[in-house]
């Protein structure tokens, strides 16, 4: 029973895993990692994954430290060094999941309750937690082999009165849905009535949620200014455009969607520039990494850069509008980055500057 | 058997040491306090929600009989998954007034509709149980030791 429940928290916690480690290296790109810009939805799809799986860890980390809590008590309590190695492998792998998970659930709420970085202390603990897994199934292998050739009908370990393995699982599989469908309503749209408890009802200003308002950006002024200008550089070569200058360049519309970090995601229908002719227009091939720079004052997001892969793609768009309407000031005003395939902390607003970086 | 094991021996170990190290990296106070954090979180199972469960079921246990126990478990822990979920958003502790597209949801409304209708369903699953023939052997698998039918008495 415990195997079994073991394997669907296995699964989910590989899951969440690889889907989390894709969104790192997204935004702290290696030389090694491809990361496609088709299909458009792809980032949804995978940090969607990412916080559906961590909210399914819960019933079944639950249900699987309730099936296993009577053996805290095992005697001997102390045991020999294999046992203390063992329990203290346990005692890593417990803690570490509910660093995970705990961390994730408050981030997703935007409730900072705890005082370390959010990002590099999870994205640490992944690997511990990740690693202890790994341990964890060495070292009960032949338990596990043994338990899942069991059959389901027979009662837990609890002895004759204890409910039945089938029982126990059904519930696990009730609670898992149950869990799933009050919160994933915030990135796949028919679930959303039914999702009472997630941090966003997908609603916003233009119909699509914003993580980070212009207030907070404290870019309000700026990008109201009447001389306000996008710079578009490349090398020596330097172009500014006002607000107008952007609305009389060709337009083009396209339907994609924002996905953010945090699991929420909408699809939008973008309008505004093709980054890559913005990019010609300074001269430069769109086979370029290019810098987006943001009105924001610097910090770890108020600068990206899109990977060529991204500029030279059609359908990454320097948006002026936004589901028909001109941007809202917390959609990004004036203008804002939109691409495939990104998650939403890299689609940059209140762009300010754009660099052609020198290949 | 052995080989597989021993593969993922080392490279869980390896995975899990290079954690550790990215942890290390972080200033002590910093790494003090995620493990205290993760800490706390050990402790709070083992020794309050686990011994609180385990009481909560062997009371229970005593109170629900036979076909009620099983739908009353599911929603016990259907209840415990509803109320760790609304924890982060249940009284906005995350709200920020410059976006209201945060926590823009109805928390302790929700919260309650849902384990309404989730204790609805113990009387629903119980009804229909009744309804469909069952096996004797269900019956007698669903009973404590303690479930027993009443006895002629002793004359």
């Amino acid at each position: 029973m415990a195997a079994r429940v073991g394997v669907a928290l296995g699964v989910a916690v590989a899951v969440c895993f690889v889907t989390g480690l894709i969104s790192h290296f997204i935004q702290h790109p290696q030389p090694w990692f491809f990361w496609p810009t088709r299909p458009v939805w792809l980032y949804r799809l995978t940090q969607g994954l990412h916080v559906i799986s961590g909210i399914a860890a819960i019933p079944l980390i639950v249900v699987k430290l309730w099936s296993v809590w009577p053996k805290l008590f095992e005697r001997p309590l102390i045991g020999g060094l294999t046992k203390q190695l063992e329990r203290a492998s346990i005692l890593v792998l417990v803690a570490s999941m509910f660093f995970q998970l705990t961390t994730g659930l408050l981030n997703i709420a935007q409730w900072y309750a705890f005082k370390f970085f959010f990002t590099t202390s999870h994205y640490a603990m992944a690997y511990v937690a990740a690693g202890a897994v790994l341990v964890h199934i060495a070292v009960k292998l032949p338990v596990i082999r043994r338990a899942l050739g069991e059959p389901v009908g027979d009662v837990t370990d609890g002895g004759a009165v204890g409910p039945t393995r089938r029982t126990v699982l059904w519930g696990t599989g009730v609670a898992v849905g149950l869990a799933t469908v009050v919160t994933a309503g915030q990135t796949i749209p028919w679930l959303r009535k039914a999702s009472v408890l997630a941090p966003r009802s997908g609603q916003g200003p233009q119909g699509v949620p914003v993580n980070r308002s212009a207030i907070a950006a404290g870019v309000i002024r700026r990008a109201q200014s009447p001389d306000y200008r996008l710079t578009v550089t490349n090398g020596s070569t330097t172009k500014a455009f006002t607000v107008a200058d952007l609305a009389a360049m060709p337009q083009a519309t396209r339907q994609l969607p924002i996905a953010c970090v945090e699991g929420w995601s909408v699809n939008a229908e973008w309008t505004g520039i093709v980054l890559a002719d913005l990019v010609a227009a300074v001269g430069a091939s769109a086979d370029s990494d290019v810098r987006m720079i943001s009105l924001e004052p610097p910090g770890p997001y108020s600068r990206t850069t899109v990977p060529a892969r991204h500029t030279r793609d059609s359908q990454t768009l320097i948006a002026l509008k936004l589901n028909g309407e001109v941007l809202d000031l917390d959609h990004g005003y004036p203008c804002r980055l939109i691409a495939p395939t990104r998650p939403g902390v890299l689609q940059t607003k209140w762009l300010a500057r754009i660099e052609v970086v020198p290949a | 058997m052995t080989v597989t094991r021993i593969v993922l021996f080392v490279t869980g170990l390896a995975i899990g040491l290079y954690g550790a190290w990215l942890l290390w990296e972080f200033p002590t106070v910093i790494i003090v306090r995620i493990a205290v954090w993760a800490a706390v979180g050990v402790i709070v199972h083992d020794f309050v929600f686990a011994p609180l469960s385990a009481a909560t079921g062997f009371v229970g246990r005593r109170l629900v009989r036979g076909r009620w126990w099983t739908p009353v478990t599911v929603a016990g822990l259907s209840t415990v998954v509803l109320a760790l979920l609304a924890i982060p958003v249940y009284s906005r502790p995350g709200a920020r007034p410059d976006n209201m597209t945060v926590l823009d949801r109805d928390y302790p409304l929700g919260l309650w509709i849902s384990l309404a209708i989730v204790w609805t369903c113990v009387p629903i699953y119980y009804l229909i149980t009744r309804l469909l023939p069952v096996g004797q052997n269900e019956v007698v698998e669903q009973e404590s030791a303690d479930d027993v039918e009443g006895q002629p008495p002793t004359a």
